[in-house]
């Protein structure tokens, strides 16, 4: 009875309200998150040997990840490109948001980042084959170059290797670039722009000393939401990567399936995520600091 | 309790009953994307007036991997290949050759090949040839005579190989001068590794399917490949010049592939073998021949169909012929991780 009353007397208070709520969210993301990665996690301990899994803990896959000199160059190569990925689409997209934040009528900001947004309406897969045809060895970009006169054979460096992966990727994340950026620059109080200039700063200058680290939140953002996903992505250089343009989240499917050797595969995964959680958090506390010395 | 639980209850109910209904229809079938022909089983619809729920596979680990999970499926469709490691995995049972009303018509290498203690394993549907296919209008015919061209530099980047580890090894062991790969030693196969690796410097792209390499050889870019004979009769179809050459002096290389009995059932039998006897009927056999250019597994409809075998390239030959047939799975595991490291440039 107490009990009973004890409980109906909790079920009103703030802080049940608050734990229903985000129960089902929480045992979703336990369910469709946590319990994943931790059959991964396990995975990699583990050992296949032909149509059985030994169980029996072990390093050895770790072992095998971190000192082959494939899986080195496959990491060092997906690190490169995501790198080069990320670089290209925030300096690309940073003039975007800047014209749509400082340019354009406030009433129709709306449409014009809804307009970003469109390539999205296609599939990912067709911009790839877009890329395919733009690139393609009698494709756009070789048609016109040898329809004005300018080359003789058509270029092949453009399709089938890293640059084809760089370009298709950066065109790719574009508006998950554009976004943060644009809120970051839509947050700049407009004022302390007119105060730098009335305390003498060229547009250069006002730009550098005031805009730029006032939109770095967002640069920052833009850097990472762009960098962590474009280190997993395995389509894209399956597609227009060629010989040459594989990365590591080719290998982790190739080790979970045809290589059949999931625990290997599960290791690859799981030190790829170490890597990238740690040069995220440099990145991180790089910014924290460089936010703090200029403020 | 309030309106939310309530909805995320009934969104629940709906989540967990929408799960069953895969799984619905007499028959499911997991079989290799664009199979969901229905030239090739044209009496199942007619008997059944509907076609069979298919699940699509690009790749035969993946089925595998899906049945091992448990996947329920009536029939799947492995190369000869994947046969023993799918049978000792025990994702697959043998047929019982009395309900399959053409089985003394079947090819009886290809049949008898999958003769376990328990029983036949594979009904044989659908093989082919891989083969040195090229443009003839944008090369010399006289160098496409032996395999060799796929190491000559002045066809730096202008090659093609499968991504597929069967057929890759098949070039690189006939090329080397090997044409059972059943019989080949460690040093074989390291003589063929070296030689792909060589190969490898000229190829532009590893083609995944048919659609993928037609796009390669009907631009120009690559000039010649490593294809299996579908490529040639559909893209001389579409106006091209492409010739399928099976008489290099190092020979060709021929696969199978066949129907086998899920264990891990979806439905009654009685389906399955309906599908099975549709998929042998002679005209099936036909379709496959002229408009895939494959051969088919029913060998006396194959007879009959005479000229059109010889057109689409599946006749006798006077050259070498490595047939695809099941390896020791350890030199198989080899040769997958070596393909790998040759692909990735090592």
């Amino acid at each position: 009875m107490f009990a009973a009353s004890e409980f109906s007397r909790w079920r009103r208070t703030e802080g049940f309200k608050g734990l229903a709520l985000v129960s089902p969210p929480f045992l979703y993301a336990l369910a469709m998150l946590a319990a994943p990665l931790a059959a991964v996690v396990l995975f990699s301990f583990w050992t296949q040997d032909y149509l059985t899994l030994d169980r029996t803990p072990t390093w050895n896959n770790y072992r095998t990840a971190w000192s082959e000199t494939i899986y080195q160059v496959l990491m060092l190569r997906s690190l490169k490109i995501s790198a080069l990925v990320t670089a290209a689409t925030v300096l690309l997209s940073f003039p975007i948001a800047y014209y749509v934040s400082f340019y354009i009528d406030p009433r129709r900001k709306t449409l014009w980042i809804f307009l970003i947004t469109i390539p999205f309406w296609t599939s990912y897969l067709m911009r790839i084959f877009l890329w395919k045809v733009i690139l393609g060895y009698n494709g756009v970009v070789n048609g016109s170059l040898m329809g004005l006169g300018l080359i003789e054979e058509p270029l092949t460096f453009i399709l089938y290797n890293q640059n084809a992966v760089i370009l298709t990727l950066s065109h790719a994340w574009a508006p998950f670039a554009i976004l943060p950026i644009f809120v970051a620059l839509e947050r700049i109080d407009r004022s302390l722009l007119e105060a730098a200039e009335d305390l003498g700063d060229g547009p250069l200058r006002r730009f550098f000393r005031v805009t730029l680290p006032l939109a770095m939140p967002g640069v920052l953002a833009a850097s990472v939401i762009v960098f962590i996903p474009t280190i997993g992505d395995y389509v894209t250089p399956r597609l227009v990567g060629g010989p040459n343009g594989l990365l590591i989240a080719n290998m982790i499917e190739l080790q979970f399936k045809k290589a059949n050797n999931a625990p290997l595969g599960s290791a690859l995964a799981i030190s790829a995520m170490l890597i990238v959680a740690v040069i995220s958090v440099v990145f991180l506390w790089l910014n924290r600091r460089y936010i703090r010395s200029r403020g | 309790m309030n309106t939310i639980a309530k909805q995320i209850a009934a969104c629940a109910v709906i989540l967990s009953t929408s799960a069953v209904w895969a799984a619905d229809d007499g028959l499911v079938v997991l079989d290799w994307s664009a199979y969901d022909d229905e030239n090739f089983f044209l009496g199942y619809i007619e008997k059944h007036g509907d076609m069979p729920v298919f699940s699509m596979f690009g790749e035969e680990e993946e089925a595998f991997q899906k049945l091992r999970a448990g996947f329920k499926a009536d029939l799947t469709h492995p190369c000869s290949q994947s046969v023993p490691k799918w049978r000792e995995a025990g994702v697959i049972e043998p047929f019982d050759p009395s309900r399959i009303e053409r089985w003394d018509d079947l090819n009886e290498i290809m049949r008898e090949a999958f003769k376990y203690e328990d029983g036949y394993y594979l009904v044989p549907a659908d093989w082919g040839t891989t083969t040195l296919t090229y443009r003839a209008d944008l090369v010399e015919e006289a160098e496409m005579e032996s395999l060799q061209v796929f190491l000559d530099p002045k066809y730096a980047g202008r090659t093609s190989i499968g991504d597929n580890v069967d057929d890759a090894y098949a070039l690189a062991y006939l090329a080397t001068g090997l044409d059972d790969w059943t019989k080949a030693t460690d040093d074989d196969f390291r003589k063929a590794s070296d030689w792909l690796r060589k190969a490898h410097q000229n190829v532009r792209a590893y083609w995944v399917d048919g659609a993928e390499l037609a796009q390669l050889m009907g631009s120009g870019e690559v000039l010649f490949s490593w294809a299996w004979n579908e490529t040639a009769v559909t893209m001389s179809a579409d106006g091209f010049d492409v010739v399928s050459n099976r008489e290099p002096v190092e020979g060709s290389s021929d696969w199978f592939c066949g129907y086998a009995n899920v264990t891990n059932q979806a439905n009654d039998e009685a389906k399955a073998y309906d599908f099975i006897n549709a998929w042998m009927e002679p005209r099936s056999a036909k379709y496959l021949v002229n408009d895939w250019g494959y051969g088919h597994g029913n060998s006396a409809a194959m007879a009959e169909l005479g000229e059109d075998v010889i057109n689409a390239g599946l006749g006798e030959i006077d050259a070498p012929v490595l047939s695809q047939v099941p390896m020791d799975h350890a030199l198989r595991e080899n040769m997958i991780a070596e393909f790998e490291m040759i692909k990735a440039g090592f």
